[in-house]
């Protein structure tokens, strides 16, 4: 017995300590400064630290209150992911369908669907930025040519189109990603469920319905909770899209506190922002860990 | 399944690919366009004549753009090299050594990588700066390696946790410690989850934008994707270079993705449908 349990002693000190040196980097990338965050969103200071710290209290947050550009971008963030989400859970079960069948030129299929999620952001935004060009975009080129509009469309510079763009370019960019998990969840299910299904009889839709889509649930809320907490901080997007014009239409919470921190220069209000953002997110993911733990 | 008409099924085929590569074809023809040419009316949609005038241009007047890819690599090899060193030790002690709390350390490990990047800004960036990390690879490596840590973490701890324990047992039996173990009997067997892993990492350390934003601000030590963004300055986008320059700063992961598709696919899916 005392054998074993020193054994096990030594087992869990060599344990800790190959995981110290994660925790030690994760602690000091994403623990504290959250902490800090937080600290500085009840606080006023200098950027540097230099004028010290004053502690104000709710101050932040009560003028936050009563700021429409924070609400506004609020809401941006908000109509920005329930108008993504959706359409890309419905194009990625579609596109998960259409690569679970057996075609040739399968893996060039599977490519190009991959290729959307595994380009860098900033500049999937650029390609799309270019082809809504309003003077020399692709898309007014064939729209103009082919008579659909009598005069360029200002694709970024109205707000409804500008949102509207906004939703295309994630759409585009991450149904790849939602097919891809879905795919995987489908080609994990037992082939002889389907031999069943027809023997008894059941049509094709009736087959997705009642075998496909509830054995599919588990990875379509992993996918749907991944997706809706990226969308939620989304920034480099609007960033390069439109700047979250014209004037605030496309204005993501992220670009909000990144103009706050950066572009005012005003540390603690910024914090307040992503403090607020964090709050969303981690309601959020709080679902995700119940939705995740093991059932035992 | 033999009656059922497949030409249906090739036109969605046909269509999905046809709109994923749309962005890219038209970028990597417009970069083939003489400036005259991508200004045309009519547009041109083949560009005539083409032209590799602009990715010469690029070579001779703007080596910033290929610094900028430059240290996208640098921070990329960086990041993913740590980030696989101490997720492997992490994920091999977290799945293999039961150890008393795995189970909480995975779940707050998890946690924490939900944390939007925008909201470790004011605080990371005021610590960079006291730390003179900022615009430093160094500084971007640790910052990439915390945000892609977690991931890496549980795609090698859930590989782990599929290889046989006998051979382990067996190293022991011999009077291996474990960290012997772990690096000459475990690495060995564990290499395609660590290629996967490693790609998956490569590729969001290479894209990752707000962090590398902030925290390389000055022009000679931004990333790819920051640079090209924020290359056109004030004035009126020059798309002949910006086409070009991203041409450029993509087809590294073009060429990632395509040889090595199987195992992103299998290590981005593999935790989502467990």
């Amino acid at each position: 017995m005392k054998l074993a349990s020193a054994l096990d002693r030594r087992r869990h000190l060599t344990g800790y300590a190959f995981v110290t040196p994660t925790i030690l980097v994760i602690v000091a990338i994403l623990v504290y400064p959250v902490i800090q965050s937080v600290v500085l969103s009840f606080g006023q200071s200098s950027i540097d630290g230099s004028t010290g710290y004053t502690f104000v209290g709710l101050k932040h947050y009560a003028s936050l209150m009563e700021n429409e550009r924070f609400w506004n971008a609020l809401t941006v963030t908000l109509i920005f992911t329930v108008l993504t989400i959706p359409l890309e859970l419905a194009l990625g079960i579609g596109l998960a369908l259409i690569l679970n069948e057996h075609f040739k030129g399968k893996g060039l299929a599977r490519l190009a669907v991959l290729f959307p999620w595994a380009l860098p952001t900033a500049l999937n935004t650029l390609m799309w930025r270019w082809m809504y060009n309003a003077d020399f975009g692709l898309f007014n080129a064939v729209a103009l040519q082919t008579g659909i509009a009598d005069k360029p469309i200002n694709w970024l510079g109205d707000p409804t189109l500008a949102m509207l763009s906004m939703v295309i370019v994630a759409v585009w960019k991450t149904s790849s990603f939602m097919a891809l998990i879905i795919l995987a969840g489908l080609q994990s299910i037992p082939k002889d469920l389907y031999e069943a299904g027809r023997m008894d009889g059941m049509t094709r839709w009736q087959e997705f319905r009642e075998i496909t889509l509830p054995l599919l649930k588990g990875p379509i809320l992993v996918a749907l909770v991944i997706r809706s907490m990226d969308a939620l901080r989304t920034f480099e997007l609007p960033y390069n899209l439109t700047d979250g014009g014209p004037v605030t239409a496309t204005e993501s919470l992220s670009l909000y506190a990144y103009k706050v921190i950066f572009d005012f220069i005003d540390f603690n209000f910024g914090a307040a922002v992503v403090v607020i953002q964090f709050l969303v997110i981690f309601a959020l993911s709080l679902v995700y860990i119940l939705a995740l733990r093991p059932k035992d | 399944m033999k009656t059922r008409p497949r030409i249906g099924l090739y036109l969605l085929v046909a269509l999905s690919v046809v709109i994923s590569f749309l962005p890219i074809v038209w970028l990597i023809l417009t970069s083939m366009k003489t400036t005259a040419g991508i200004y045309a009316w009519p547009p041109q949609y083949i560009p005539s004549p083409f032209t590799l005038e602009n990715y010469i241009k690029i070579l001779r007047d703007s080596p910033e753009l290929l610094l900028y890819v430059l240290n996208s690599f640098i921070v990329g090899v960086g990041c993913t090299a740590v980030t696989l060193g101490i997720g492997g030790l992490a994920g091999y002690a977290l799945s293999r050594l039961r150890l008393k709390y795995a189970a909480a350390l995975m779940v707050a490990i998890l946690a924490v990588s939900m944390f939007p990047p925008v909201s470790l800004l004011p605080s990371l960036f005021q610590n960079f700066l006291e730390a003179g990390l900022l615009n430093t690879y160094q500084g971007l490596i640790l910052a990439h390696t915390g945000l892609f840590l977690p991931f890496a973490v549980w795609m090698l701890a859930s590989y782990f946790a599929t290889l046989p324990t006998e051979i382990e047992e067996a190293a022991k039996m011999d009077g291996m410690g474990t960290l012997r173990i772990f690096l000459t009997v475990v690495i060995p067997l564990s290499w395609p989850g660590f290629v996967a892993t490693g790609l998956i990492v490569f590729i969001f350390s290479w894209n990752e934008f707000p962090l590398a934003l902030v925290l390389m601000s000055q022009n000679a030590m931004r990333t790819a994707p920051v640079g090209i963004s924020l290359y056109p300055g004030e004035y009126a986008f020059p798309w002949e270079t910006i086409s070009t320059a991203t041409v450029i700063a993509i087809v590294p992961i073009l060429i990632i993705t395509a040889i090595f598709q199987k195992q992103i696919v299998g290590g981005l899916t593999a935790g989502a449908v467990k």
